[in-house]
């Protein structure tokens, strides 16, 4: 299969149809095609974790995911974590918390935290740490970010 | 990042048959944490990309069969690192896949795609050195299997031929218990590649076996069968010489920026010591459990 | 005025233990922590970076560049590159105005792309646009650079040594008597007489400091368009204004021609400060006729910003007690092939280079050194940081040889309120006195430790502005509801935010309903730049000086609908008062604009002049003071260095925001952590680097933080800003590394002049340890 190939993503709980050049990674295809542009690039070699999205129940770096591979999968990206418009408990406490300075790595750090709080419910600091390690913060609000992560999860606890 | 074409082959005859025609013109496409990056910076440029992951055979999983765990060549570090079996048996192997770059990358990143990007820092490959891995092939002429001692050449590449690919690591299930453990230096505490890996394995009847990477060429195994590296009551000087020419096969290069020669060895070391250490306490553990 | 500590927020439940962290609180008046302004979209993917934004028609360019730093350029060959589907065209010199057109914010020394010669590794010597980002990138790939590799220069050594290639044009500085050597300027400043000053202690050393980048997050972007007889501009930028007047300036245009839009950059850290490849684009956009956009590389940010490099010697003089007798310092700053805004970074970061304390007499020469490396520029800290470790360093120095308690030492030694601790500059504006004693006190400076671990203090000292210009306007509209114009540019240290906890504060309107506009030439009145941590002080008083020119109209309205003396009647934060009761903005402001509505424009100026005679051109509108402590423990086997503890006490003034303070610190104090312990380029023996990219060029992550970490900021309400704030967010950054070092030399007993302290340098000075 050369050229524009044809695929089937489910993109935040959207089914789509479109084709894609086998060489375009998934976050290529996300911002470019498809104007989701929350997801961010910067490093485009797996390292900073700012074009983290979830596809297919795992987080991964977009930046290394060719678009075809996600042909019949599900990919979930900042965008589809506010529902109608109404903050998520996480995003709401990354403000609270104040994780947020540039924002420019806030998407994958919400992605990436989505998901360790989807695993483990209440994750320790050490556990929040590692499961964040593949995201960089250059504002280094990395203490912010931990303290908003456990701030959701003990909300999501108080809240059940 | 070069225009190539994409190759979704859904049996393994059918991969073969793609490697084979294309032979060195086609790259196998696993998680692509290697891979991507290679195509990007064009130190690769294939024109064709062959994904395994939608292959009947090539299913991602870990199974017990024969005597032996058989660890499918698509199933990824986070699999490995979680899997109660590896993490009781294997914790070196456990250990090392937990520690490939980050939650991101261990979502992708392969057992076989590991191996076979034979980076001489590959942190899996001292623990499957240890283990005494054997690597399931399958080719044009069928299957074969070698272990994994044979299987480094050179930093990128393996005795893997035309057509080739891997299908499975496969590991003996130890009779008795072992203890092991992966140890790595690296420059920061948050994920990178390592300046020396190490892995130590003691097992009941006092056999060490140590391997190392990032310290040369390829990864390196180095066995102890006369028992008295695990021996803590052996004579110091004794188990120190032997330490040492079990290293000796460390040849670190000096153009690389992570870190230089000198240190590398003395932090071979240090990792040697503590790892025959570690291994020794959770052998030790382990009988106790029995 | 109320004077003392503000407490620490204690850890929030289920926090991490040591990330002490504030939660936002409060209405969003001045003193609150409300949810950042703008945060909303950032933590739902809507918030618009330059790269985000796309204009219809656009071309991709893509940079050429040669492996090497410094080339004779032979010949360019476009011919394969034309051949790609959707090529438009390659820009080299000879398609640009002759002579080359320059710019730069001190010197016109950098030509808008390479001619002749590339200068370092990344000078770009052509560009390509095209139709596709595929087709640029395919494109300049296969444009061929003939080129032939030239002597160069990448050390301080190297480009001193009086047989070195010259780096710049001479012709670009004539009658320069520097002209035949790599020195761009030499700084010097002192009082006092060094020579003749008499010592107990005399301690000298020589430390060096590495060569790191900004590595914000988002690469830098570009995207420059056509527009009338004009063109608009997008660039991630830190003063827009600025960047207008550079490319009004190489095009000939008025300004009022030249709309720079900079929406909020992704992290800049100084690194987005001053102009780097807009010109180039605009070129390109004006050739084409068409909007063009570049957007950088991760790896091309490395080859467009960094920090100087520095090697310091410090000769210390002290008396027995520990009282300093003199400082004579001498720096060498590794700037770049094109100076950029460094030569400034030189002078002002070296100027307070004897830090927070009374020294009898100084001397300090700091020399600006062109090399073939890429052009350093602002780097949060401002070239502070580089002198500090060694001064900072030196002093512990002193302290042990005399057996003088370290702390002790500089409590004895610093300035007190009011003192004239650099004679011809703003005296001592703090107590700073509490920042040291509450940091040490933090860390529990004194008590025993386990073996392996140690203590380290330093202080850091930076001074502020030394000239300002910022213009606000604010509306008050018929509803209570306020927009603030506002050119700062919000690149996460929260401008956006303080302006309108000022504008909510001063007019009385809830924060939600304050929009502050920023970022856009045409419509945001003229602000100077967004640096020197001024924001808040210069910016926030012109909002302050606009809201309370409104103010004034509301005034007036009162005293008209009430038929006052206008004498009698105050506005006070918010509210209207008469000589009898009370009113909101509203009740006055509704009837007092009356039937056809409208509403209330203030505007608001801050100006510091400059003061020629003044070595830096003009006195520090403020000094910015931190205290940082530290424990570390060693691992004597591999060199490891963990940071068991970590205390940051900053002198702020007023906390206008305390969470977003708190921020700034906690976040100034990891990135310092990064030149401290991991980060510098490497260079091959042709200039290139090295560890060009993310993967060898090692940042600090979230699990490479100190085991605790602990800011603190005193408050005693005695700065220029509004409510008595200082500006604040570079102190926690200054003193990073003295701090760390100091610890490392307490639990090794080993000292380490060399930066950073990765594991392998601290266990290769264990092994050479007598
Ligand atoms: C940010 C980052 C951090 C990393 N950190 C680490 C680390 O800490 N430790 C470490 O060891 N590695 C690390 N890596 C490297 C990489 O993730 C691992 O080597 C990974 O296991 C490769 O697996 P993959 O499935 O992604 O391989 P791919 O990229 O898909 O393939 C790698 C190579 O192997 C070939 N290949 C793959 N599978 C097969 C097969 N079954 N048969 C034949 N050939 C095959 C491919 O053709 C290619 O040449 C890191 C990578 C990144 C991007």
């Amino acid at each position: 299969m050369s050229g524009r190939i044809p695929i089937q993503v489910t993109v935040n709980g959207r089914a789509r149809a479109f084709e894609v050049a086998a060489h375009h990674t998934l976050l290529e295809v996300l911002r470019d095609d498809l104007q989701l542009t929350g997801t961010k690039e910067c490093c485009l070699v797996g390292e900073c974790g700012a074009c983290t999205v979830r596809l297919d129940g795992r987080i991964v770096d977009s930046c290394l995911v060719l678009a075809v591979e996600a042909d019949g999968g599900e990919v979930t990206t900042v965008e589809g974590l506010a529902s109608d418009g109404r903050l998520s408990r996480l995003q709401g406490a990354f403000l609270d918390e104040g994780a947020v300075q540039c924002g420019f790595c806030i998407p994958g750090q919400i992605v990436a935290a989505d998901d360790l709080l989807r695993r483990v419910a209440r994750p320790t600091v050490g556990e929040i740490q590692e499961g964040l390690a593949g995201n960089l913060c250059r504002c280094a609000c990395y203490g912010q970010i931990t303290a908003a992560v456990a701030a959701a999860a003990a909300a999501e606890a108080g809240a059940r | 990042m070069h225009a190539f074409s994409y190759e979704r082959p859904a049996t393994l005859a059918r991969a073969v048959a793609l490697l084979e025609a294309h032979g060195p013109e086609a790259r196998v496409l696993a998680g692509g944490t290697d891979l991507i990056i290679r195509l990007r910076d064009g130190s690769l440029a294939p024109t064709v990309v062959v994904d395994l992951k939608r292959i009947a055979e090539l299913e991602p999983g870990i199974r017990e069969a024969d005597g032996r765990l058989v660890i499918g060549a698509t199933t990824v570090m986070t699999d490995i690192a979680a899997d109660a079996r590896i993490r009781r048996r294997f914790e070196a192997l456990a250990e090392a896949a937990a520690v490939v770059g980050s939650v991101q990358i261990r979502n992708r990143a392969t057992l076989g795609g590991n191996i076979c990007n034979a980076s001489p820092a590959a942190d899996t490959a001292p623990a499957l050195l240890v283990h005494g891995a054997v690597v399931v092939i399958a080719g044009p002429s069928g299957s074969r299997r070698i272990p994994i001692d044979g299987w480094f050449v050179r930093s990128g590449v393996t005795t893997l031929g035309r057509g080739e690919l891997v299908t499975a690591i496969e590991l003996p299930l130890p009779a008795a218990p072992m203890g092991s453990v992966h140890l790595r230096r690296t420059r920061r505490r948050g994920h990178d590649l390592a300046s020396v890996t190490l892995c130590c394995g003691v097992d009941a009847s006092g056999v060490t076996r140590l391997a190392y990477g990032s310290v040369g060429p390829r990864p390196v195994l180095a066995v102890d069968a006369t028992g008295v590296l695990a021996d803590r009551d052996a004579a110091p000087d004794a188990r120190t010489g032997l330490l040492e020419r079990m290293l000796a096969e460390a040849t670190p290069s000096a153009r690389s920026m992570r870190a230089s020669p000198d240190y590398r060895l003395a932090m071979l070391r240090v990792l040697a010591r503590r790892g025959v250490d570690i291994a020794t306490a959770r052998l030790a553990a382990a009988e106790g459990r029995r | 005025m109320s004077a003392g500590m503000s407490a620490a927020a204690g850890a929030a439940p289920g926090a991490a233990p040591g990330t002490a962290t504030g939660t936002a609180t409060g209405s969003g008046r001045v003193g609150d922590s409300p949810r950042r302004v703008g945060g909303h979209d950032r933590v739902t993917g809507l918030q618009r970076y330059v790269a985000d934004l796309h204009l219809p028609d656009e071309l991709h360019a893509r940079l050429v560049t040669v492996p090497v730093a410094r080339a004779r350029i032979v010949t360019i060959d476009a011919s394969a590159a034309e051949r790609v589907p959707g090529f438009r065209f390659v820009m080299t010199a000879a398609d640009l105005p002759q002579p080359m057109p320059r710019f730069g914010p001190q010197f016109r020394d950098r030509p808008v792309i390479a001619v002749g010669e590339t200068k370092y590794h990344g000078d770009p010597v052509a560009a390509v646009a095209a139709d596709t980002r595929d087709a640029a990138e395919e494109a300049a790939g296969l444009v061929r650079v003939d080129y032939e590799e030239l002597p160069a220069a990448f050390t301080v050594a190297a480009a001193l040594d009086p047989a070195a290639p010259l780096v710049q044009d001479p012709s670009l500085r004539p009658n320069d008597p520097l002209v035949g050597t790599n020195v761009l300027r030499e700084h010097r400043v002192g009082w006092g007489d060094v020579e003749a000053a008499v010592a107990d202690l005399v301690v000298e050393q020589r430390y060096t400091f590495p060569m790191v980048t900004h590595f914000a997050i988002e690469p830098h972007a570009y995207i420059v368009a056509p527009d009338g007889d004009g063109i608009a501009v997008w660039s991630s930028i830190q003063h827009p204004n600025w960047l207008q007047k550079v490319l009004a300036e190489l095009l000939r245009l008025p300004l009022s021609k030249v709309r720079v839009h900079s929406p909020d950059p992704g992290g800049g850290f100084g690194g987005k400060q001053h102009t780097k490849y807009e010109p180039l684009v605009a070129f390109m956009a004006l050739r084409a006729g068409r909007p063009v956009r570049l957007v950088l590389t991760l790896e091309e940010t490395f080859q467009a910003v960094r920090r100087a490099a520095a090697e310091v010697r410090v000769r210390t003089g002290f008396q027995s007690d520990g009282t300093l007798a003199f400082q004579d310092i001498e720096a060498n700053y590794l700037i770049g092939a094109y100076a950029d805004i460094a030569d400034r970074v030189v002078g002002k970061g070296s100027y307070p280079g004897c830090g927070p304390y009374r020294v009898p007499a100084a001397r300090i020469l700091a020399r600006s050194v062109l090399s073939h490396t890429v052009p350093s520029t602002a780097f949060r800290g401002f070239g502070n940081p580089q002198v500090n470790w060694a001064v900072e360093s030196n002093l512990d120095e002193g302290a042990r040889a005399l057996g003088i308690d370290r702390l002790e030492l500089r409590l004895r030694n610093l300035a007190r309120p009011g003192e004239a601790f650099i004679p011809f500059d703003t005296p001592c504006d703090g107590q700073w006195e509490q920042s040291v004693r509450r940091a040490a006190e933090l860390i529990g400076w004194g008590r025993p430790l386990p073996a392996g671990h140690g203590l380290g203090i330093a202080v850091g000292i930076k001074s502020g502005p030394t000239t300002g210009l910022s213009y606000a306007t604010v509306r008050l509209l018929v509803d209570g509801s306020v927009i603030v114009f506002a050119g700062t540019s919000d690149m996460g240290q929260g401008a956006r935010t303080v302006f309108a906890q000022i504008a909510a504060d001063e007019l009385g309107a809830p924060l939600d309903a304050v929009t502050v506009v920023m970022g856009d030439t045409a419509i945001v009145p003229y602000d100077q730049q967004t640096s020197a941590s001024r924001s808040t002080v210069l910016m926030g008083n012109a909002v302050l000086a606009a809201c309370r020119e409104i103010q004034g109209k509301l005034r007036a309205m009162a005293a008209r609908l009430h038929g006052l003396d206008e004498a009698t009647v105050m506005v006070d934060r918010g509210v209207v008062r008469l000589p009898e009761r009370e009113l909101t903005i509203l009740e006055v402001l509704v009837p007092g604009l009356g039937r056809l509505g409208g509403e209330l424009i203030g505007n608001g100026e801050m100006r510091k002049d400059a003061e020629p005679d003044h070595p830096l051109g003009g006195s520090a509108a403020f000094f910015e003071f931190n205290c940082t402590a530290v424990e570390a423990a060693v691992d004597e086997e591999t060199g490891d260095v963990t940071l068991v503890h970590y205390a940051t006490v900053s002198d702020v003034g007023k906390a206008i925001n305390p969470l977003q303070v708190r921020m700034q610190d906690e976040g100034a104090a990891i990135q310092g952590l990064g030149h401290t312990l991991m980060e510098h380029y490497i260079f091959d023996e042709s200039g290139r680097i090295r560890n060009l990219g993310a993967i060898d060029y090692r940042i600090p992550t979230s699990l490479d933080l100190p085991l605790e970490i602990v800011s603190e900021h005193v408050e005693n309400e005695d700065g220029p800003g509004p409510y008595g704030s200082k500006g604040m967010s570079e102190g926690a950054l200054l003193c990073v590394a003295s701090a760390v070092g100091a610890a490392v030399r307490d639990a090794t007993g080993v000292a380490i002049r060399d930066l950073p302290l990765t594991p392998e340098r601290v266990w290769r000075a264990l092994q050479e340890r007598p």
